[in-house]
């Protein structure tokens, strides 16, 4: 196999790449400058041997613990509990969460192969039962997979003294109601709140 | 050719940026891959309309020749939210998921996707601890609309009726039940009570089905799993339904 076809096929393993974009690709870095290339190459291999995930929440880190665990500013008794650690970006863009969070690494979903014993809900039981921890947010996606797999949670955290809450889901702000279809409509109607 | 079919979600992944690649049954053209462009979006035309289970009226771009075609609308009806509450329910329904994805191909009809709305609405609505049971049901009558019916009333060898006593063997090679004379000339196979092949009989004509003791389920579960494994895999692993038919505490 050529070093061509070795990348090309490197890269098409990625998400949403194809084997023809990796083509396209490889041919785009052929053209690339020898340094330029040098940087990409040596930025990965960076990636792979420094950044792991946090001792404590599973976020990607450099350090032992993630920055978000390392700061003393954040509320240690209020976890959430996200999907993915590319979740945790966009909670801390919107800039109004002060806790921490707890990486699962997925959500359950059978017919891709992932149960509830490949995620790590067991190392957020294990947080919770120490006694620090007020609530813990269930932030999987608004999808039946993470409804399931927040209830799943649930479950397993509803013999400690802990509150289970769930993120709301129902109209993005800025939307139309006439154009908001049945399934997200009934969802803001039952999680409506009260006006005070 | 747009195709306007009613559909379920089966299985979705996302796709590059915004997109979703969803494999949906449809109740005219079968088994469809679907490209949903946009879908992730906040404000995508799809909304959370194409969540899994969902049913609705979908709107299909079919271009001959493609393995992925192009989704262009979908109106929800139905959205089985109460296969979550539950993981019996959600993993029973992933396991009518994947047999229907592996073995059903765009050929198949009307009759599939009746049995398999009715198998989830039916699991959906599962009382506590009878998941297991709806799911053993709409798996059988599935493997009955492929084509692959087990013989329950005469011996799958030499056709003859079968006079059931206490209990039958049920060869999974023949195919269903085998009489006293094939079952002393054929090795193998399973001993089922009377009541197991009322039972099957019962789903395989689309009734609910009694409720089940741990152990009778469990059986039942291994019987269909074997049957399955024997009649229509091919070798490649089916990561739901095996995971499904593995699971003791699925009650």
């Amino acid at each position: 196999m050529s070093a061509i076809d070795d990348l090309a096929t490197e890269l098409s393993r990625l998400p949403g790449i194809g084997r023809k974009t990796a083509l396209r690709l490889t041919y785009h870095l052929l053209k690339q400058s020898s340094d330029q290339t040098r940087r990409l190459a040596e930025a990965l291999l960076v990636l792979g041997e420094r950044v792991h995930p946090c001792a404590r929440c599973y976020n990607l880190t450099e350090q032992e613990l993630c920055d978000i665990c390392r700061d003393p500013r954040r509320d240690v008794a209020l976890i959430c509990a996200v999907e993915e650690a590319s979740d945790i970006g966009a909670i801390e863009r919107a800039g109004e969460f002060r806790g921490t969070y707890h990486v699962l690494g997925g959500r359950i979903s059978p017919l891709d192969g992932v149960g509830p014993e490949d995620l790590r809900i067991g190392e957020l039981v294990e947080r919770a039962r120490g006694g620090v921890v007020r609530e813990v947010i269930v932030a999987t996606n608004p999808s039946l997979e993470g409804e399931a797999t927040a209830l799943y949670v649930q479950r397993q955290l509803a013999p400690l003294s802990v509150t289970v809450s769930r993120i709301a889901r129902g109209l993005p702000v800025g939307g139309d109601l006439e154009y908001a279809d049945g399934v997200t409509i009934a969802q803001a109607l039952s999680a409506r709140r009260e006006m005070r | 050719m747009l195709l306007a079919t009613d559909a379920i979600v089966l299985h979705s992944m996302e796709y590059l940026e915004s997109s979703r690649i969803l494999r949906m049954l449809t109740r005219e053209a079968g088994v469809q891959a679907v490209i949903a462009k946009g879908a992730r979006r906040p404000r995508s035309r799809f909304g959370a309309a194409l969540d899994l289970f969902a049913q609705g009226s979908a709107e299909i771009l079919l271009k001959p020749g493609r393995d992925l075609q192009t989704l262009t609308g979908f109106d929800v009806a139905r959205g089985r939210s109460g296969l979550a509450e539950d993981l019996a329910r959600f993993t029973g329904a992933a396991a009518i998921a994947d047999v229907v994805l592996r073995f059903a191909h765009d050929d198949a009809g009307p009759e599939l996707f009746a049995i398999v709305a009715e198998a989830l609405d039916g699991i959906a609505a599962a009382p506590q601890g009878s998941a297991r049971e709806r799911t053993i049901g709409g798996v059988w009558r599935i493997v009955g609309a492929l084509g692959f019916s087990p013989s329950l009333d005469a011996c799958s060898i030499c056709h003859a009726s079968v006079e059931v006593g206490d209990a039958v063997l049920f060869h999974h090679r023949a195919g269903g039940i085998l009489c006293a004379r094939c079952a002393r000339a054929h090795g193998g196979g399973r001993a089922i009570p009377r009541e197991a092949l009322d039972a099957l009989r019962g789903w395989l004509a689309g009734e609910a089905g009694p409720a089940l003791p741990s152990r009778e389920g469990r059986a039942h579960q291994r019987l269909l799993h074997e049957f399955v494994r024997e009649h229509l895999a091919d070798g490649r692993a089916l990561r739901a339904f095996d995971s499904w038919a593995s699971d003791p505490a699925d009650a």
